[in-house]
């Protein structure tokens, strides 16, 4: 199983995707997302990222989330809608399930697909060893640069979190 | 608004344009636009009503689109290219899917009908922010990655646009509606000349923004939002009748004002790379737009409004509002004509 093991979360991943997009109410929309985030982590973690896998589990997934799903539950209506209760949203979903199905197939066939560049399987993606980090992880070597070349991007990441908190309490304080 | 909070706020709105207008990566540019674009939500929404709140909700939901639009392209960009900088791009979609998202967040059409909607519901200063600053960013991009631009596409924008903007503005009595569809159509002429001379596009906006500017702010001093209360300026403030008629026949592009600069230019350049019958198209349709500037100077300072009869005995006081920057912009709006070899130079 281990060797599918990032298959199955890639399909567990798209699969809740589709069910999120097809607009239920919002709890129920949290609920896949939260799947959704846990099967990414899952995926980064198969990658060799556990940082990182780790850093999004905690602070999106836990901390993020969980404030968004007690501010929905604070203000969701008597009657959610869930993807059996709403036609339009079985549908969505089912529309949105059956053309990742058609994709799969089609890459299946072929051996390749051409939407806007050639993805000629799995070959195309494999992550290969490049630059001079041989012994170290090259996630953490990505992170560590972020705070020494990229102190510009924290800077900006940092104030920009800052702004997005202001402008939604301005935003919702309404009188 | 609290001060603390609108200082922060309007800094990032500066800061946001400062980020696309000086970064080389791609990813710092998209980061810019929406640093911009979440900033300028509660400027937009500083009345909290039910329109205010219409209008900055659909410009969120435009500007997050052309953003996604602009994020989908860089990516494509960096499979095809390989690398990060902005530069010009040799992947035709990627090419033509940042000017459309970059066109989306200027108002050119077709992605034009966001901007009458969102300048009618906010307030006459926040419609000014809208409709000059938020435009730098934008045609900076187009400007640094308009040697790869998809020239038939820019140029049918641009034709398009000046249509939509001169018949768009015939029928309006609201005037920020008829300065919203002012902006359509000065997108359009910089959109044209965007590919052949992008300098006379940075020329066209830098006058654009400074007659908008000086529009807004007289509007703003007579608190005048319908060409009817702008019909009373004969009578609360005299000396801004004739001010309103310069500036509107300077948007309107006639000599000997400084509005006729870029049109000049514009055409001159067109003209040199052999094409007769748009910059033919483009004139007569700026008489489209010259129509409803007249028609605003008309009922200004050319004529009186049927009005009751003690408006003739109105006690005239001195004004306390601050006029900031008003003559500076009103000269530079009226009396460029005779720098125009200097500021066609200007790279």
């Amino acid at each position: 199983m281990m060797t599918y093991i990032v298959s199955i979360l890639s399909i567990v991943f798209v699969v809740s995707f589709a069910g999120f997009s097809s607009k239920p109410s919002p709890i129920y929309g949290g609920l896949v997302l939260i799947v959704s985030g846990g099967v990414g982590c899952g995926i980064v973690l198969s990658f060799g990222g556990s940082f990182l896998g780790l850093m999004v589990f905690l602070i999106y997934l836990g901390g993020m989330l969980v404030v968004f799903g007690y501010t929905t539950a604070m203000a969701t209506e008597q009657y959610p809608e869930v993807w059996l209760s709403n036609k339009a949203v079985l549908g969505a979903f089912i529309v949105g399930l059956l053309s990742e199905l058609l994709s799969v197939c089609y890459i299946l066939k072929d051996d390749e697909a051409e939407v806007v560049f050639k993805f000629n399987g799995m070959g195309d993606w494999v992550i290969y060893d490049t630059g001079d980090s041989g012994i170290f992880s090259e996630e953490a070597m990505g992170i560590a640069a972020l705070y020494s070349y990229g102190t510009w991007l924290v800077i900006v990441t940092g104030w920009s979190l800052l702004i997005g908190v202001l402008v939604i309490m301005e935003v919702t304080r309404g009188n | 608004m609290n001060p603390a909070i609108l200082i922060t706020i309007m800094s990032t709105v500066v800061l946001g344009t400062m980020i696309v207008l000086f970064s080389s990566h791609w990813f710092m540019i998209w980061v810019g636009f929406e640093m911009n674009m979440l900033a300028i939500i509660p400027i937009l929404m500083k009345k909290y009503n039910p329109r205010a709140m219409e209008a900055s909700t659909k410009y969120f939901l435009t500007q997050a689109t052309a953003s996604m639009l602009l994020m989908l392209s860089i990516i494509i960009n960096l499979l095809c290219s390989g690398h990060w900088t902005v530069s010009t791009i040799p992947n035709p979609v990627a090419s033509t899917m940042i000017t459309i998202a970059l066109t989306m967040k200027l108002g050119l059409s077709p992605f034009h009908f966001w901007v009458p909607e969102v300048t009618q519901g906010i307030s006459l200063s926040s419609g000014m922010i809208l409709l000059t600053w938020q435009k730098i960013a934008p045609l900076s991009i187009l400007y640094q990655i308009s040697p790869s631009v998809n020239s038939n596409l820019l140029l049918m924008m641009a034709i398009t646009s000046m249509l939509v903007g001169g018949w768009g503005g015939l029928n309006q009595t609201q005037l920020r509606k008829i300065l919203a569809y002012s902006s359509i159509t000065h997108m359009g002429w910089m959109a044209a000349i965007m590919v052949y001379n992008p300098t006379l596009a940075i020329l066209n906006l830098t006058i654009y923004i400074m007659m908008t500017l000086g529009t807004f702010m007289l509007f703003m001093h007579s608190s005048s939002t319908t060409t009817l209360s702008l019909s009373y300026t004969w009578n609360k403030f005299p000396l801004m009748a004739p001010l309103i008629l310069m500036l509107m026949l300077s948007l309107g592009g006639l000599p000997p004002l400084s509005g006729f600069i870029p049109k000049w230019m514009i055409i001159q350049e067109l003209t040199k790379n052999d094409m007769i019958i748009m910059p033919t198209l483009m004139a007569i349709t700026a008489l489209l737009n010259l129509y409803f500037y007249t028609r605003l100077t008309y009922t200004t300072a050319l004529t009186m409004f049927p009005a009751t009869n003690n408006m003739k005995m109105k006690w005239q006081f001195k004004t306390t509002k601050k006029t900031t920057l008003l003559a500076p912009l009103i000269v530079t709006s009226t009396m460029l004509l005779p720098l125009t070899p200097m500021l066609a130079a200007l790279d």
